[in-house]
């Protein structure tokens, strides 16, 4: 089984106004970018070399890991607006 | 213009739907604030709907009409190492009668069939309605937004059951910030079975479920994993301390595909099929991590209000939030009949949380939260453990030690005395 294509198996309805914001300047001084290995989604990615983290918040299964982990104050999380994100079906 | 009811309640989950049920049976006006498009499509959880009196008390035999997959008679608590499992099993003819002791279900089916109950006693349900801010006048709590809508919804008392990270609850004031060591990151593989197969692999008959707990499938991290019988599927996942999953480096999924190679879990698997995928936070900070539970106008339940617990054996949440849904719903009841929605009035709330065996079980296994943190436990133990075993069970020709020798001596090569010893009190303190 491929576990980086879990997320795959899970339905969104993909809203066009994301629910997390980064403030990328403060991740860029982040020592330790802990949301990029703890999101169970892999929704994170730090490009070493333009030292940018993105976010892909389609895929966002909401747990809230990130926003409990961030230190740093540079993740504005809220729950997506109602009917939108993550759709568990049998779970 | 805003709309009045008697009662918001934010998230139609199980204490939410416990509370709006009770609620609209007494003739209330009762809106229950959804943000999925139905209740359960933002929920999940290891599997295990624990009985719960008050649910039983309000729908008498729900379990003959509720969606549920199986009855839980079989419980296993296994110690892993990556190469053995020493495990207990615990089968009882007694779960067989009703009230059951347990069923595996899916939340996207339960808890909508939950609120639907609700609805059919009166209550309002809209979904696809992410509460957004709290109205607030003369520090008391009055109404709530919506997120993207226009206009308002005014109460006299809000119910906030809008789950693990609460923020109307912050929004109130009532919760500090969250700790990472106070939360449990749960993710869960749905894997597709047929039943027969169920049936034959776990040694189950009829609608018998089972129950698995493993330690030390973590790779040392603190937490443990757990695997659930469905009729036509399992549910596979594990739960690890945020703060232990920070310091590892690892991510979860990993730490997951970890027990789904063990050869023993590979077993169990074997043929499955890739279902869903999910994720939720727990809170399993304890007593200690519950936040203030009721202000003017407001009270919190459920997973908001912290109310979940673990002693290594027992892991309880939908219960307790069901039970609390129905505190505070009776609580709302006689405020609005004295018609007053201070704070000092719905400080019943918390008595008779208090009074309930939600706070007594917290307070009995306080210490537990304490021993969940004790990183040999989930590593260093089990592989005692599994040595001891081996070293009973294989022959070879060489002279055999005493039970007791033999034991310390396989402890003292994973383990110093000192420790043993601080572990063992630690242990000992929380359950015994």
């Amino acid at each position: 089984m491929n576990v980086d294509n879990l997320p795959q198996l899970t339905q969104f309805q993909v809203d066009e106004q994301p629910h997390i914001v980064l403030n990328k300047k403060i991740c860029q001084s982040c020592d330790h970018h802990a949301c990029v290995q703890s999101c169970p989604a892999n929704c994170y990615t730090f490009d070493e070399a333009t030292k940018l983290m993105s976010v892909v918040y389609e895929t966002c299964l909401e747990c809230g890991t990130c926003y409990v982990i961030c230190d740093k104050g540079a993740i504005d999380w809220s729950y997506p607006r109602g009917g939108y994100g993550v759709r568990f079906r049998l779970t | 213009m805003a709309q009045y009811f008697d009662v918001i309640i934010v998230g139609a989950g199980p204490a939410g739907s416990m509370a709006a049920l009770k609620l609209a049976r007494a003739g209330l006006k009762v809106v229950m604030l959804e943000r999925g498009r139905y209740p359960g499509s933002k929920n999940m959880f290891g599997g295990l709907l624990h009985n719960t009196p008050a649910l039983n008390e309000m729908l008498p035999a729900f379990w003959e009409r509720a969606p549920l997959e199986r009855r839980v008679f079989q419980k296993v608590l296994a110690f892993m190492t990556p190469t053995s499992s020493v495990s207990m099993t615990f089968e009882t003819e007694n779960f067989e009668q009703p009230p059951y002791n347990g069923y595996t279900v899916f939340r996207p089916a339960f808890d909508n069939w939950l609120a639907g109950e609700a609805v059919k006693e009166g209550a309002l349900l809209l979904c696809d309605c992410t509460a957004e801010d709290l109205i607030q006048k003369d520090g008391q709590v009055v109404g709530v937004t919506v997120k993207g809508r226009d206009g308002k919804l005014r109460s006299s008392i809000v119910i906030a059951a809008d789950g693990v990270l609460s923020f109307m609850a912050k929004q109130a004031g009532l919760r500090r910030d969250f700790r990472a060591a106070d939360m449990g990151l749960g993710i869960k593989l749905l894997l597709g079975l047929p039943e027969a197969t169920i049936d034959e692999r776990f040694h189950l008959a009829r609608d018998e479920g089972a129950d698995i707990s493993f330690v030390g499938t973590t790779n040392g991290l603190r937490g443990g994993s757990f695997l659930y019988t469905n009729r036509e599927s399992i549910s596979i996942g594990m739960v690890v301390h945020l703060d232990s999953l920070r310091a590892s480096g690892k991510a979860p999924y990993q730490v997951l595909d970890e027990l789904l190679q063990h050869p023993h879990v590979r077993k169990l698997l074997k043929g499955a099929e890739p279902l869903e995928y999910s994720a939720h936070l727990i809170p399993e900070g304890g007593i200690k991590a519950i936040p203030k539970l009721y202000t003017g106008g407001m009270l919190v339940a459920g997973d908001a209000a912290g109310l979940c617990y673990t002693n290594g054996l027992n892991l309880e949440g939908i219960n307790l939030a069901m039970t609390s849904g129905a505190l505070a719903a009776e609580t709302a009841l006689q405020a609005i009949e004295a018609g007053d929605y201070t704070a000092r009035m719905l400080s019943s709330y918390k008595k008779k949380l208090d009074n309930s065996f939600i706070m007594k079980d917290m307070k009995t296994f306080k210490n537990a939260v304490g021993m969940m943190h004790m990183e040999r436990l989930f590593q260093a133990y089990p592989e005692i453990a599994g040595n001891i075993l081996e070293k009973i069970y294989r022959v070879e020709g060489v002279p055999r030690s005493k039970l007791l020798r033999l034991a310390r001596k396989e402890a003292l090569k994973n383990v110093k005395l000192r420790d043993l010893i601080s572990d063992g009190i630690k242990i000992g303190k929380s359950l015994l």
